[in-house]
């Protein structure tokens, strides 16, 4: 029955499109969703509410996307509009791949670049150009087992607000006889480890062009302590942000530093007292600084439809309001969120966005970020003390960015 | 046109036809991406310019940047080390078994069988079933060990970096292992056992008989199995992929899973085409000395 139903369907669909009029607008859209997520069910609403674009959703799996993009731009078959992860917004722009929406922003009633905040601003900015629009962001914070903190005697009202308070705290939630961590994060040699670790050192004065300094010694020292003392698993190194997370779910962990799209697994999984808190600081007064995750819709350069491509972007970036009770994102624009979901936790990811920092921009950021990587593992194994891994990193990027 | 149907069906066209097939498909798809990865390793090339072969040369700068990255030797030697240590245990393994289930016993050819299940998976699953056994902090082995006392603290197999590429080496000579096995057996059958009976009768005792008669008599199986024992070693990805990605900090990493990482993480596909490139001319000595060895079979 449900094949026939889907013939039918298929059967349908194909008159209809012979049967469209002429002017029909078609937008091929590339995403990493997959059908039921943000790209599929807003192009459906988006349809439904003008009858005359025809979108064709296209799912490409997240690891492919800057190689199937760059084939695809190669051979003259680029969709009009696609979704790029952050960091890598910059590596288009600056080969000209993508249109710059400046112009149509400026004549837009809709987007105003003042209200989107200015990590997920930073990050489609390249010299005086805007190249995309934020479908929302996500940043990094500290969960924590409360119930694990009680036993172990700490204040539950005012957890650690510095590097320092936060390493005693670790330590002291760690019971390796009973098999406990204090900590569980990701220091694994991929994008992830640079999302976990580049906020440490920006609240240093560091930045990803600048990694060997005093304060982002003392940032991997930090980590190195955590490994080195037991305080989190050796495991750390190749575990992902998702893996670390699944041991703090299973209580095998007190705390864990991730992000807001571990929240409905830890709902099913984690059967105790899950809070949170803002990732703390060198020391009183420094600068905070957190992650800032997800992507950009883009308009590639190639496009013959620029403004219909960019009705479609104007629609989406209105809808910011719903992305974190229905599509589990923040919102990457200065928006009132009726009735969050988790609304503690809710308001931790909220205050984190606000110092939530761009990693880059660069155009060649995949190697900037390997080098990072390469300085984590290094220090973290003892192949090199942490002085040495980050001067041979910065020596390395200094190569990539010259 | 009878003629050239004719020439066609029992001439020389047939042949020529049977030999321009072989020949094209060996150039469209061996000669000419080899051909290309060579051209790409003296090019600066990235994901844009992939298409086209209009690229920047750069004559031997990919060489030297490769040559001079500090992990390089590093990943040589774990390269030298995991191929020479899985091909030398498989092979050990894998002619012990041979050896063994070529004695007559129940269920010997039934035994012999199962021991392909390793064979069959693929390597992504036996990958993740490894990562598993060898987790550090709720793996199968660890536990094991602990029960057993061996142990107080647990091992991290795939993290700690000096242990990680000997993990992979484990699996991969679990994987391995079957291989061997089938192609000695095969070599094993093949040695007439009147030549036993005629050492026994002689009075030479098994082992004797065996360094006499067995390893002699197997130097062609022998020689093929260790060159494509070597060959497959220097192919194998998915281990990597699915239990270290070559980490942490290259401890694990080798030639072949470095060589995609650069092309394909990075985006330096023209160092990635170097690493390949020195690849391949390994692999054209194996490759020769698989063919001598395979000679000598026919010769004989």
């Amino acid at each position: 029955m449900g094949k026939t139903m889907i013939g039918a369907m298929a059967v349908g669909a194909a008159t209809f499109a012979t049967a469209a009029p002429a002017q029909q607008t078609v937008l091929d859209l590339w995403t990493i969703d997959d059908p039921g997520e943000y790209h599929y069910v807003l192009a459906e609403e988006y349809m439904a509410a003008h009858p005359d674009v025809q979108i064709n959703v296209r799912t490409v799996q997240f690891g492919d996307m800057v190689n199937d993009l760059a084939r695809a731009m190669a051979t003259g078959d680029a969709p009009d509009i696609t979704y790029i992860d952050n960091p890598e917004v910059a590596m288009f722009a600056q080969r000209g791949l993508l249109l710059d929406l400046g112009p149509q922003i400026a004549a837009s009633d809709i987007v105003h670049t003042d209200d989107i905040f200015p990590g997920p601003l930073a990050s489609v900015s390249l010299d005086g150009g805007i190249y995309g629009l934020p479908r929302g962001a996500n940043t990094i914070a500290v969960y924590y087992n409360a119930d694990m903190f009680r036993a172990a005697g700490l204040d539950l009202d005012a957890p650690p607000r510095t590097w320092d308070a936060f390493y005693d705290a670790a330590k002291t939630l760690t019971r390796p006889d009973d098999n406990i961590y204090g900590l569980a994060f990701s220091a694994i040699a991929t994008e992830e480890g640079t999302f976990q670790f580049l906020p440490w050192i920006q609240m240093t004065g560091a930045d990803f062009d600048d990694v060997n300094t005093e304060g982002a010694v003392r940032a991997l020292t930090l980590w190195k302590r955590f490994i080195d003392e037991g305080i989190a698993s050796r495991d750390t190194l190749i575990r992902s942000q998702w893996d670390s997370t699944g041991t703090f779910n299973a209580g095998s962990a007190a705390m864990a530093i991730s992000g807001p799209w571990e929240l409905p697994r830890m709902r099913g999984e984690a059967d105790f007292d899950v809070r949170a808190f803002a990732l703390p600081v060198p020391q009183e007064g420094a600068p905070r600084a957190s992650a800032l995750g997800e992507g950009d819709n883009v308009i590639l350069k190639s496009t013959d439809q620029p403004d219909a491509a960019f009705a479609f972007l104007e629609f989406m970036y209105a809808q910011m309001d719903r992305v974190w009770n229905e599509f589990g994102y923040l919102p990457a624009s200065d928006v009132t969120v009726k009735d969050p979901q988790y609304p503690e936790i809710y308001a931790v990811f909220e205050d984190s966005m606000r110092a939530a920092r761009n990693r880059g921009p660069s155009a060649n950021w995949p190697q900037i970020s390997q080098a990072i990587q390469g300085a984590i593992q290094q220090a973290l194994t003892g192949q090199a003390t942490p002085e040495e891994a980050l001067a041979r990193a910065q020596d390395r990027i200094d190569r990539i960015i010259r | 046109m009878l003629k050239f149907t004719n020439t066609f069906r029992d001439g020389i066209g047939f042949d020529t036809v049977l030999v321009v097939m072989a020949l094209g498909y060996l150039v469209v798809f061996s000669a000419y991406p080899l051909a290309y990865n060579l051209l790409m390793s003296f090019q600066s090339v990235d994901l844009f310019t992939l298409t086209s072969f209009d690229r920047p040369f750069v004559g031997l700068d990919n060489y030297r940047e490769v040559l001079s990255r500090p992990e390089t030797a590093m990943i040589f030697w774990n390269t030298v080390k995991f191929v020479g240590l899985s091909v030398l245990a498989q092979l050990c393994v894998g002619f012990a078994l041979a050896l063994f289930f070529q004695l007559d016993f129940p269920a010997a050819t039934w035994l012999r069988g199962l021991f392909l299940a390793g064979w069959i998976m693929p390597a992504l699953v036996v990958g993740a079933v490894w990562s598993w056994v060898l987790a550090g902090d709720f793996g199968v082995l660890n536990h094991m060990l602990r029960q057993i006392g061996v142990i107080r603290e647990n091992i991290f197999w795939l993290s700690d970096p000096d242990v990680a590429l000997y993990s992979v080496i484990i699996a991969n000579i679990w994987l391995g292992v079957p291989f061997n096995m089938i192609l000695l057996s095969v070599g094993l059958a093949g040695i007439p056992k009147d030549v036993y009976e005629a050492a026994s009768m002689d009075g030479a005792g098994r082992v004797q008989q065996f360094f006499t008669i067995t390893l002699p008599m197997m130097r062609a199986q022998l020689g093929a199995v260790i060159s494509l024992g070597v060959i497959f070693t220097l192919q194998q990805f998915d281990l990597f992929a699915a239990l270290t990605q070559g980490g942490p900090s290259n401890a694990s990493n080798v030639f072949q899973y470095w060589s995609w990482q650069l092309a394909f993480q990075n985006y330096e596909i023209g160092l990635g085409s170097v690493v390949s490139v020195l690849m391949i001319g390994f692999v054209i000595a194996v490759a020769f000395i698989y063919v001598r060895s395979t000679r000598y079979e026919q010769e004989s």
